[in-house]
Formats: C-alpha cells, sequence, structure tokens
C-alpha cells in the first residue's frame, strides 16, 4: 500500500535476551531517584523527586516529558529508582538464591565439587552440545545435586551446613537467620566460571543481583493514575505498593542513621522485605496479601502478567483490531455461497483504502463528493504526501475531489464485490474465519447463506458473528486466494465437505427428485428462472395430457454434462440383498453422463458433512468455484420449489389410530412384566448375574436393557406406521433434521429418563419421589416415562424428564469446557509444526518431526477421504472416455507401472497395481491412467509451508465439543467397563501413567486360542487371585487358638487352587501352617498377641497364582479364536505367561508398551487407541492428525504429554512458555540463565508483532539485488 | 509354571522394524536432510528395540513401518543416553 510515510525498511528483531537488571544498570537508566512517598501536591502538580515526577514521563495530553521533551503520544517513559537501605530477596528468585547458597561453600563460594570434577563435567558439557546441540537442563539438576552432597568444601575444606529455606524469603543456616545482606555477599562470592556449571550466565544475571539494594520505579505510563469524575485521583496498584516501599525504605534509613537499636532495624527491614515482595508478587505463598483500603487485594507484577486477562494472554497474544463489526446474524438464501450481508450502517463505518488511478478517479471523486455521510462515499483522503484529509470536517468536498490526482488513496466505504473476513466464535477450526464478498443490504443484521452454517456451527437464536476488512492489497489478495468460503469446502479433517444441503434444502431435494413429482412447464420455468438456468430445456418426460418434467429431469440439468455417480441415498433401508437400480424405495441414485436416472437426491448425495456423496464427487472432479455454483443454483431452486410445493409438520401429523397405538401400549406393557419378573427373580435371588457386579447392578443392567428395547420397539412400531407422506418422516428419512428415536419419542414413549446413566434413584431415602415405596424399583418409581410428548407427560414423568435434561445441560457446559481446554493445549503443541520444502514435517529449529508428512505427504484436504487418489474412479472415467482397443498385456502394465514406482507411494502402487490388472483396459488407456494417478497424486501433496501441526490440532480438537462426557460404556460385552469419548481422548494426549481403566486384550497361541477350557486355563494363570478370593472366612478362632482360614470349594474349583497350594502360599514368620480338607489352620507359636491381629487381613492378601494388577478376566470369541480381555495391566508380566500369543497381545497403557516395546510402539499404540476413540464416536477424523501428534509425543524417544508437563514445556521459545500456562517463574528462569528467545515459533512472533513462520509467512526471497556494475 | 519360549519384540506387530545404520548410512541421512544428528527424533538407549540391535548413543536407526497412508514409511531415530 501506498502509506508512504509508514512504509520504510522494516527491521526485523532476530531474538530477545533475557537477563537480570543489574544495580549499576538500574542506576544508569534512571532518570530520577525517587525519594517522596508522595505523587502530586495540592494543586495537582507532580511533586519532584516524587512517583510521578515529570521526568518520568507524563500522561497528560498537551504536556511535554522532562526528560526527552515529546508528548505523551511519543514519549516512551523513563524509569527512576529507590536505593533501598538494606538488601532485599527478589522473591521470584528466592528458590534459585537457595540453590545456589546450597551448592556454594559458604567460606570460599566456589561450588562444591572438586577441580577434577568440574573438569569432567566441563568435558561432557562440551561432548553434549556436540551430540545433542544444547545442554539438556537434567545436566544441571545432576551437576546441583552432586554439589549439595558434599559436606566438606573441596577447595578450602569448610565445613557446609544446612540451609533451610522458608517460604517466600527467609533462609536460615543451622536455625541461624541469614539476612538478605549475609545471602548476597555468599552470592557475590560464586565465581563465574562456577556459575556457568549451573547453566547460569555470570554476563547476564550475576547471582548477586537476585537480592535488590536498588529497585527501578517503572514509567507513569506503566501505572497510570484515573481521575474520578469527582476529581478525585485515584492512584493505580503499583503506586500505591511503591509509596509503601519508599515510606519503609526511608523509616528504614533515619533509624540507621540515628543508630536505633538493631530489634527496631530489623523489623523495618523484614517490613520491607514484605512491600517489596508484594510489589513483584502479590500471591507470594506464605505471607498475607497487600490489600486496598477497601480490603481488594493489590494486582501487582506478577497478577498483572499471569493468566487469561494477564498482559500475555490479553494482550500480546491477541490484540485489538481495527476495520471490524460486529452483530446478530440471519439467514438470506438468496445471497451466493461466498458472499456476506452487511447493513448500510457498517458498511458506511468499515472503509477500504483504494489508490487513485486513471481508471478509477472518476469514480472516486463521485465517492469524496459524497462525503462520510452519504452511501457510498468516503471518509478520509491520503496525499502523496501522507496527509490524511478527514472528509467529515472538510470544507469543501468538492474542491477535494477535485484535487484528487492517481497517487491519491481515498479511504472509502465498504461496497459490494470488497472482501471481507467473517468469523464465529469459538473458532475451532479454521473454517470458522472464512473470506466472503460484501453485498451492502439494507437491515441491520449480517446476512449469510444457509449452506455456510456447518463450518461456522451458526444458527439464528441470535448468534453474533464478527467481520474484518482486510486493508492492504496483500491482505485482501491472500484472503481471496485462500480463505474464500469455495476454497474451504472440503475440510482438512476428514477430506470431504463440510460445506453443503443442509435442512430444508435437503427435504427439498427430496421432495423435488421423488419418483411422483411431475412439474408442468410453468412450474419448470420458474425453477429455472430462480436458479438462474440459461441453457436448453429437455423434452418433457410426458406429454398427455400436458407437457410434464420429472423432478428429476430438472434436478439432471445443474449436474455436469459427462457426469457419472452411483450410491445410496439416505432413505436406504439396508435391505438384505439390494436390487440396485431397481430398489423399490428408489433409494439408488444413479447418475449417467449427467442425468439422474434413479434415486432420491438427499443428505446422501448433497449434504454437508458427508463424505463420497454425489456433492463430493463434484467438487473433486470439477473444482470449488464449479462446487460453490451447482451448490447455490440447486439451493436457489429448491428453495423455490419448497415455497411453491409448501411444506409443513402438524401436530395431526403425529396422530396415530387407536390399534396401532394399543400395539405401542402391548409393547410397553410386555415390558413391564418382564421388568416385574425380574424384580421377582432379584429378590429371590435367581437372577442372572454378571461377572464382578453386585446384584443389584446386574439388575439394574438387565431392567434397563428391556426397558431399552422397549422403548425402540415402540417407537419402530410408530416409525413403521408413518409412511413417506408424513412429513415428519420425509425429515428423518431423508437426514434433513430429526431421527427416528425423535419421531418415537414424539408418537410412541419418551423412555427411560437417566442421570449418570442409571435410572433416576436419588432424591429421598431409596426413592426418587415421596410418591413410591421405598425401594420401589418398578420402571414407573425409576424415571420411565410411558407418554409420549404429544400426549404429555404426567406430573411425575416430568420431572424426572426435567432431571435427565438438567444433566444435559450440565454436560455439555462442562464437555466445552474439558474439550476447550484438551484443544488449547493441542495447539500450543503443535502450532510452529510446518512442511519443510523437502517435505519434512519440522519445528522452528529444523528438529524434524515426520519425515514426510502423514508418511505419504499428502494434504488431508485436498486428498478424498483420506486417500490420495480414488483410483477406482480414475479408471471408470478413462472407460467412460473412450472405446477400448485389444486388453493391455500384464506384462505391458508391469512396465508401466515399472517406470512410475517411485514417484508414488507403496500403497498406491499396489493399488493401482490390482486395479489395472482386473481391468480390460488397452495400451493407451493403461498409460493414461497411470499418467492420471501419478498426477493427482501429485496434485494431492502438502504444500510446504502448511501449518500442519495447527490443522492437526484443530481437526481433534473440534470434534472434541461433539463427544460424549459419559466416562463408562458398554464396549461389545455389558460387564466390561472402558473409559471412552472425550475423557479418553483426553487421557491419551495427557500420557497420563496409567489409564482410568487399564484393559489388555491378550490373543493365544496355537493350542489354546481355538477351544474354551483351553483358554480358561490360560486365564486362570493371568486372573489374579488372592486367598481373599477363595476364602469363605477368615478368622480368629478361640477354639482353636488360631487363625482358621474356611475355603471355598466352589471358587476353589473356579480359580483351579487346591488346598495345599493356599497352604505352601502362607509364610508367616512364628507361625505354623497346617491343613485340613476345606480349611487351613495358622497356629501362632512365637508371635506377640497384637501381630496376630494382623493376621487375617495379611493371609487375605496373600497372592496365590496369576499377576498383580489384573483385576477380572473375561473370555470372548473373536473370529473363531478365544481372546482374554483383562481388566487391569501388566504387559511384561503377562508376556511371559505360557500359552498367549504374545505378538498381538496388546494393553491401552501407553507407558507400558513404551516400556516393555519400545517408543515406536508406544507411538502405534497412540495412534490406534485415538482412532477407535474417536471411530467409537463416529467422528471422521483423518489418521495423519493423529500420526503427527503421535509423533510429537514420542519424538524424544519417551512418551511426553501434550500440555506444560512435556511438549509445551520443552519448547524452545521463553515466550511461548510464559504464554502457555507458568507465566512467571518462565521469566524469572529465563532471566537467570540469560536465555535468548530465538523469535521462530508462532506465539512469539505474534507477542513482538512479526510474521508468523508458516503458510505464506515462510516465503523469503532468495535473491540479492543485482549490484550495479561500474561502467 | 513353565517358561515361556524366547519372545523378541519384533514379532510383536506393534513393533517395526529397526535397522542400525552404518557410519556412512548415517552419514547418507544427515545429508539428504542436511541436519544434525541431533535434529533427529530420538529414541533411547534403554529403549527395549535400541536394546534388541545393539545401538549404542550417537547411532542412528533407521525404521520401517507399516503405514496405513503410504504402506510402508521410512523413519530414522538418533540413539541417546537415558
Amino acid at each position: 500500500m501506498t502509506m508512504s510515510v509508514e512504509e520504510g525498511i522494516s527491521k526485523v528483531i532476530s531474538g530477545i535476551k533475557f537477563g537480570i537488571w543489574s544495580p549499576s544498570e538500574i542506576r544508569k537508566y534512571s532518570v530520577v531517584e525517587v525519594q517522596t512517598a508522595d505523587t502530586y501536591d495540592e494543586d495537582g502538580a507532580p511533586i519532584p523527586s516524587g512517583l510521578m515526577d515529570g521526568r518520568l514521563g507524563t500522561l497528560e495530553p498537551r504536556q511535554r516529558c522532562k526528560t526527552c521533551g515529546n508528548t505523551a503520544a511519543r514519549c516512551p517513559g523513563h524509569f527512576g529508582h529507590i536505593e533501598l537501605a538494606v538488601p532485599v530477596i527478589h522473591v521470584g528468585f528466592a528458590k534459585t538464591i537457595h540453590e545456589l547458597l546450597t551448592v556454594a561453600c559458604r567460606n570460599c563460594g566456589r561450588i562444591l565439587i572438586p577441580d577434577h570434577r568440574i573438569q569432567a563435567i566441563k568435558e561432557k558439557m562440551a561432548q553434549l552440545k556436540e551430540l545433542l546441540g544444547t545442554i539438556p537442563e537434567s545436566f544441571y539438576d545432576v551437576v546441583k545435586r552432586e554439589a549439595k552432597k558434599a559436606s566438606i568444601c573441596p577447595h578450602c575444606g569448610a565445613q557446609q551446613k544446612t540451609i533451610e529455606f522458608e517460604k517466600p524469603t527467609i533462609f536460615r543456616e543451622d536455625g541461624q537467620r541469614l539476612t538478605p545482606s549475609m545471602v548476597r555477599e555468599r552470592l557475590e562470592r560464586i565465581t563465574d566460571e562456577d556459575y556457568r556449571l549451573l547453566g547460569y550466565d555470570p554476563e547476564y544475571a550475576r547471582p548477586e543481583w537476585m537480592v535488590l539494594s536498588v529497585i527501578p520505579v517503572p514509567p507513569v505510563y506503566v501505572r497510570p493514575s484515573i481521575t474520578l469524575e469527582s476529581g478525585i485521583r485515584s492512584e493505580d496498584d503499583l503506586t500505591h505498593k511503591l509509596v509503601d516501599i519508599i515510606r519503609i525504605n526511608q523509616r528504614l534509613r533515619e533509624n540507621i542513621e540515628a543508630g536505633a537499636p538493631s530489634i527496631i532495624i530489623d523489623d523495618l527491614a523484614e517490613l520491607l522485605q514484605y512491600h517489596v515482595t508484594t510489589y513483584f508478587d502479590n500471591e507470594a505463598p506464605g505471607i498475607p496479601p497487600a490489600r486496598h483500603r477497601s480490603g481488594r487485594a493489590l494486582k501487582t507484577l506478577s497478577q498483572r502478567l499471569k493468566g487469561k486477562e494477564g498482559r500475555f494472554r490479553a494482550n500480546l497474544s491477541g490484540k485489538r483490531v481495527d476495520f471490524s463489526a460486529r452483530t446478530v446474524i440471519s439467514p438470506d438464501p438468496n445471497l451466493d455461497l461466498n458472499e456476506v450481508g452487511i447493513p448500510v450502517e457498517v458498511a458506511m463505518r468499515l472503509t477500504v483504502p483504494e489508490k487513485v488511478t486513471a481508471w478509477n478517479i472518476e469514480r472516486l471523486r463521485k465517492l469524496v463528493t459524497n462525503g462520510p455521510d452519504k452511501y457510498p462515499g468516503a471518509v478520509y483522503v491520503i496525499r502523496p504526501d501522507g496527509r490524511r484529509i478527514r472528509l467529515e470536517f472538510a470544507a469543501d468536498r468538492e474542491k477535494i475531489a477535485e484535487a484528487l490526482e492517481p497517487g491519491y488513496v481515498v479511504e472509502r466505504h465498504l461496497q459490494d464485490g470488497d472482501i471481507a473476513l467473517f468469523n464465529r466464535q469459538p473458532s475451532l477450526h479454521r473454517m470458522s474465519i472464512m473470506a466472503h464478498r460484501v453485498k451492502v443490504l439494507p437491515y441491520k443484521t449480517f446476512r449469510l447463506h444457509l449452506c455456510v452454517c456447518p463450518p461456522y456451527n451458526a444458527d439464528f437464536d441470535g448468534d453474533e458473528m464478527n467481520l474484518h476488512i482486510p486493508q492492504s492489497e496483500e491482505a485482501q489478495t491472500e484472503a481471496l486466494l485462500l480463505m474464500q468460503v469455495q476454497d474451504q469446502i472440503l475440510s482438512p479433517r476428514y477430506g470431504g465437505p463440510i460445506i453443503g444441503a443442509i435442512r430444508d434444502f435437503i427435504t427439498g431435494a427430496y421432495l423435488l427428485t421423488e419418483k411422483s413429482t411431475m412439474l408442468d412447464a410453468k412450474e419448470v420455468f420458474n425453477l429455472l428462472a430462480a436458479a438462474g438456468y440459461e441453457g436448453p430445456i429437455p423434452p418433457p418426460a410426458t406429454t398427455d395430457p400436458k407437457p410434464m418434467w420429472s423432478g428429476k429431469q430438472i434436478f439432471s440439468l445443474f449436474l455436469p454434462k459427462d457426469f457419472t455417480y452411483f450410491g445410496k441415498a439416505s432413505i436406504c433401508r439396508n435391505c438384505e440383498q439390494c436390487l440396485g437400480e431397481n430398489c423399490p424405495y428408489d433409494a439408488y441414485v444413479v447418475v449417467k453422463n449427467g442425468q439422474l436416472i434413479s434415486g432420491v437426491i438427499d443428505k446422501n448425495s448433497i449434504g454437508a458433512e458427508r463424505s463420497e456423496s454425489l456433492y463430493h464427487r463434484i467438487v473433486k472432479e470439477y473444482g470449488t468455484d464449479y462446487a460453490r455454483r451447482f451448490l447455490i443454483s440447486i439451493c436457489r431452486m429448491i428453495n423455490a420449489f419448497l415455497t411453491m410445493r409448501g411444506f409443513t409438520y402438524s401436530v395431526d401429523e403425529l396422530d396415530m389410530p387407536e390399534e396401532v397405538r394399543k400395539k405401542i401400549r402391548e409393547i410397553v406393557a410386555e415390558a413391564e412384566k418382564e421388568v416385574n419378573k425380574l424384580i421377582e427373580m432379584y429378590r429371590s435371588g435367581t437372577l442372572k448375574m454378571f461377572a464382578g457386579r453386585t446384584a443389584e447392578e446386574s439388575f439394574e443392567i438387565q431392567v434397563m436393557d428391556v426397558l431399552a428395547k422397549a422403548r425402540d420397539r415402540a417407537a419402530a412400531i410408530a416409525d413403521e406406521f408413518f409412511g413417506m407422506d408424513n412429513s415428519g418422516i420425509v425429515m428423518t428419512r431423508s437426514g434433513a433434521r430429526g431421527s427416528s428415536l425423535n419421531i418415537g419419542q414424539m408418537t410412541a414413549c419418551v423412555g427411560q429418563q437417566s442421570v449418570r446413566g442409571k435410572r433416576v434413584m436419588r432424591g429421598y431415602r431409596g426413592r426418587a419421589l415421596p410418591h413410591f415405596k421405598v425401594d420401589d424399583p418398578s420402571p414407573k418409581a425409576r424415571g420411565f416415562v410411558y407418554s409420549c410428548y404429544r400426549d404429555g407427560l404426567d406430573p411425575i414423568e416430568f420431572f424426572f424428564h426435567a432431571m435427565g435434561g438438567r444433566e444435559g445441560l450440565v454436560d455439555t457446559a462442562v464437555r466445552t469446557q474439558q474439550s476447550g481446554y484438551m484443544q488449547r493445549r493441542l495447539i500450543n503443541a503443535l502450532e510452529h509444526l510446518r512442511v519443510e520444502y523437502d517435505g519434512t514435517v519440522r519445528d522452528p529449529q529444523g528438529y524434524i518431526v515426520q519425515f514426510r508428512y502423514g508418511e505419504d505427504g499428502v494434504d488431508p484436504a485436498k486428498s478424498d477421504h483420506g486417500k490420495a487418489v480414488n483410483v477406482a474412479r480414475v479408471i471408470q472415467e478413462v472407460k467412460l472416455k473412450r472405446e477400448m482397443k485389444k486388453k493391455a498385456s500384464t506384462k505391458f502394465v508391469e512396465k508401466k507401472l515399472e517406470e512410475v514406482r517411485d514417484q508414488i507411494t507403496p500403497k498406491l502402487f499396489e493399488e493401482l497395481r490390482e486395479h489395472l490388472l482386473a481391468s480390460d483396459l488397452d495400451e493407451d488407456a493403461v498409460e493414461e491412467v497411470v499418467f492420471n494417478v501419478v498426477l493427482q497424486y501429485k496434485r494431492a501433496l502438502v504444500e510446504p509451508g502448511e501449518a500442519v501441526g495447527i490443522v492437526a490440532a484443530q481437526s481433534i480438537g473440534e470434534p472434541g465439543t461433539q463427544m460424549t462426557l459419559r466416562t463408562f460404556h458398554y464396549a461389545g460385552v455389558k460387564e466390561r467397563d472402558v473409559t471412552l469419548g472425550l475423557p479418553r481422548l483426553i487421557e491419551i494426549v495427557d500420557a497420563r501413567r496409567t489409564p482410568s481403566t487399564p484393559l489388555m486384550k491378550i490373543y493365544l497361541d496355537e493350542e489354546h486360542r481355538y477351544g474354551l477350557e483351553k483358554a480358561r486355563e490360560v486365564s486362570r494363570e493371568i486372573l489374579y487371585t488372592t486367598i481373599r478370593d477363595v476364602a469363605r472366612k477368615i478368622s480368629i478362632s478361640a477354639e482353636h487358638l488360631a487363625v482358621v482360614v474356611e475355603l471355598d470349594p466352589n471358587m476353589m474349583r473356579d480359580r483351579e487352587v487346591s488346598v495345599e497350594q493356599v497352604k505352601n502360599a502362607i509364610h508367616i514368620p512364628g507361625c505354623e501352617v497346617e491343613a485340613e480338607d476345606d480349611r487351613v489352620l495358622i497356629y501362632p507359636v512365637e508371635i506377640e498377641l497384637t501381630d496376630v491381629q494382623k493376621i487375617p487381613e495379611r493371609v487375605a492378601s496373600t497372592p496365590l497364582k496369576g499377576i498383580p494388577g489384573v483385576k477380572r478376566v473375561t473370555l470372548e470369541k473373536e473370529g473363531g479364536e478365544w481372546v482374554i480381555y483383562a481388566e487391569g495391566s501388566n504387559m511384561s508380566r503377562v508376556l511371559k505367561v505360557r500359552g498367549i500369543d504374545p505378538s498381538r497381545t496388546k494393553t491401552n497403557n501407553i507407558h507400558e508398551i513404551a516400556e516393555t516395546l519400545g517408543i515406536e510402539a508406544a507411538r502405534q499404540t497412540i495412534i490406534e487407541e485415538a482412532m477407535y476413540v474417536l471411530q467409537e464416536q463416529g467422528l471422521d477424523v483423518d489418521v495423519r492428525h493423529i500420526m503427527l501428534v503421535a509423533d510429537v509425543m514420542t519424538a524424544t524417544g519417551e512418551v511426553r504429554q501434550i500440555g506444560r508437563h512435556g511438549v509445551s514445556g520443552e519448547k524452545p521459545s521463553i515466550l511461548a512458555r510464559a504464554a502457555f500456562e507458568i507465566t512467571v517463574p518462565t521469566l524469572l528462569e529465563a532471566a537467570a540463565r540469560g536465555e535468548i528467545d530465538p523469535l521462530k515459533g508462532i506465539t512469539e512472533s505474534v507477542i513482538v508483532g512479526q510474521q508468523v513462520p508458516v503458510g505464506t509467512g515462510v516465503v523469503e526471497i532468495f535473491m540479492s539485488p543485482p549490484t550495479r556494475k561500474e561502467g | 509354571m513353565p517358561k515361556a519360549v524366547k519372545f523378541s519384540i519384533f514379532d510383536h506387530e506393534l513393533v517395526p522394524q529397526h535397522i542400525l545404520l552404518s557410519r556412512e548410512e548415517a552419514e547418507e541421512v544427515l545429508k539428504t536432510y542436511r541436519i544434525k544428528p541431533y535434529q533427529l527424533p530420538y529414541i533411547k538407549e534403554s529403549d527395549p528395540a535400541v536394546r534388541a540391535i545393539g545401538a549404542k548413543p550417537g547411532d542412528v536407526v533407521k525404521i520401517v513401518r507399516k503405514s496405513p497412508t503410504a504402506g510402508i514409511a521410512i523413519a530414522y531415530r538418533y540413539v541417546v543416553e537415558g
């Protein structure tokens, strides 16, 4: 842009060095020594040498700074200082100081490590530097630990004493208090060389600087005072704190000078320490926070930086912007997909700079003449010399317009066709901000096309959205090329369309393409006109009695002429034998050469978030812009059609004849009978029990199962009764809205209400409501709703329903929080990863995370539902295009394939081979197919610079919100609980030591895998069995003078344990063990009486067999073999058990895998576990995203957490770490170590306001301007 | 309980093939990617797979994985202490 003034040489900050300010530096930078604790005098003028001294800078609008002479706008502010009467410990460094005191000699100040060891450490440091590039933090910990061990100084021989540290700032040596001055003296004695061994930088952070003798006074801009309406000045919290410091400091100095008793001086010094401590950190442990007069705790330095509202997250990572707007959104099906409707009022406030050229000068003159208050107008004119003319105050706008010349810039109102970024929070993925074309419209809402609701996750129940206007031409171009709605149709999460038809568009499409839909000429013309169709009209399907066209014919007009597609519609009933094109329900979609021959169009063909649909094929094969036009045309047509036809859903459509209602009542009554039977059985104790469950739990599970089935059956009857002539059914079957469950609940039976996944039990003791008897287990008493919504709920049912409903609401609230935090952590851990020009994925330091992105280098957004190339489709296309001659020989195919072997992945190669050999293509066709496949593969590759880390984090985080929070889920068999859903996903990325439900899947060897008995044998070796498990009773018997273990023969048989084994397992010193037939007796011989009391417990937990940790085993038949599922995990032990197949046995404990099978196996397990969780929840996420997470987690050779104790905590950037979680300690640590932030990552770049090094930000010009040659 | 037959972790379906690279081969890898060895992903000396093939810190291990996307994928890891 020609903003000539602001354009200049832009410098890049290459790094930020952190360090501690030394006293001499503080004095050097200081412009004033602050000595007076006051701020202003009675006239409101700053007191010289006071806290508001004019030399510190000025806040008043027309005053000039006494130091630099600038006005408030230009003066950067200047530091002052306070000379402390006695040194004071800096709270933030107290822990570091303590460490230094313990590793350095109290006498000579040398590090407590002998010289020869120092030499060795230095060598090791050099070696590490060579081997690893840097010296890991852990190395310094080892050095410190070594030094701490010494009790005598190896250099001077002085005996060392233990130094205790009491939070926040007190040090004691053998109980003797060390004053800050003593501490300071000791720190001064540490040599630079020793200091370096501990990883600190003496040049920028001498240890004695951690004890303050001077403190800097920040400029007034840092702590501005506010003038209230009443004229009373209110000072900033920091100013208050500084006042305290100065006051005490002065009293202390006076007392010292007056030679006051040391007790007074010590007390004052302590008080000074308190004030300085709270000045830095008002939440320091061990001291009460300093409070304002009102009782509010003061917000001092540390609090200013920390947390979500702190400087880092609120002001540095997220900045406020100009040229933005926000208002309520509303729908407008008449807009284009990539348009956004903007109110005129907004358009008149937001401006775009437009350069004046010979071609637009007349138009711009008009705008300037119109001025800011008449649309379309302009607000500013910028002259080539950089002067801005504000048209609002211009006396004669005509004259300014006349003066316009090429080279001027006009900041004009927003106009149709301008580019705008449109955004809805929460911005969970990149499709949450897209570029739209401006369409200025009347009324006061932003308007958008309904099809872009899914990516924004927007509805119109009061949602508001934000709008930003890119100002520079670069920004506009980039938005236009990369961010437009049509460029975002395909989601990088799963490689399918996220933008497509929704709701009524689907209903309409279904109704339009239904077999029975026939349209006369007038209707057809209306529809086509609405869609903006221009072109020939096909011959009518019938001419009797008048020309009529079928809906399918009309729909076909919008399909590409060479388009062919086969697929199933959403209304498909999944018949046992699919009749294909002859489907009786018209659910098999066939498009040949652009003609919809059979099948109805519904969600499966044109819906959003549906992969491999008709619409998806169009996007992939004809490009996104074509797809946009296709979608918009059919949406407009469907809109017109549905308006013409009319579509309602009314209460009477929920009516059912009495006989159907009776049938439903019978089903529910039957279920009730069954439940009564269960109750009977439960009470008599004959109920079937599940392993490891109490009778109550088993009963509940069975009751819930019966009731759930009854509800489903009732709903099925209702669903069946209503046909496709029922609007509700049309919507559910076509996928427009709702499910058959909703229909069932409205018309048949609402069903069981649950709280915490169980029937409603809470409330009174033993019952939910006083209307029931205590412990009444009947369906009605525990929240089963017999009624349907149409008939209405009775008060009791209503109450239960409200309970269930409330839980749902709470669940959603909790879930959004949890998944939000997970996403923040994922983003933070992965944000800096990008694809380099060589195809590797690296961090900004050049460390490789993946050698090829996703192992095949394919961008999921450009893939076809995860696959690089749809080979079958390529072959089909070539086949359709040409006449086949002689089938190509196998040899020819192999030869052609061999030519491209190294250009495609092994998997694609094999797939292509299989397809080609199975097809009957001729030589030319083979050649074309191979060529196309290679071409498409290369087109699907990721582009260098792509921020794959962020995309991966978004792709995993975004669906998090849609996951269930319910921890337990019955996977397969009912007896087994497995943590799934969001909690499990969080567990995986957290890299927890043990999962909340450890589980092993144990395969068996050839010998044991086929017979249940054989399998059970192995399982007995695995299940952990103690005496408790086989004993009926363990008691101290007075009769026998012994501890008696009564064994349960049933359990003994079950676990295959003999009495002899039990006897041999018991080893208690001083006791004798004897076995009788069903008993084991333990006689105390030489043992204390009190110890006898402990024997039963000890005996009970004596292991007999099995593997510790395995609490329960279940056997299951899978694919013809028996598999053991074990609850509790102990991989290393299980692998050694005879009879198992060690090569397939797995656990869900990632750390255990890492220990027994190595980091690569752990990586594989992370991928498998995460994919399993997502798939189980029905969420489609590309493996490549999961792989990236797994690769990052395992990059250091051990499993690291995504979060502050793992990946994020090890980021090289100080600013990025500070912005993530532990702000203040991170900064202080960096200062002490004299670390440098290289500003190569994302967060850091944002913080300092530099271009972000991903995407278009990585592009650099590697060219030096040609040097002008002489002559 | 009788002792089970010797089981090699490389027989496990989760464990990909690990190959110890010679100095020259490692050098070649570093050259292709234009990196220092420490810019590779790491694998610990104590890792079961590393112990099985007897790699020492400073070595580079080539890993041949079965890949759901590419069929076969190759990665490298740098053996570090620990």
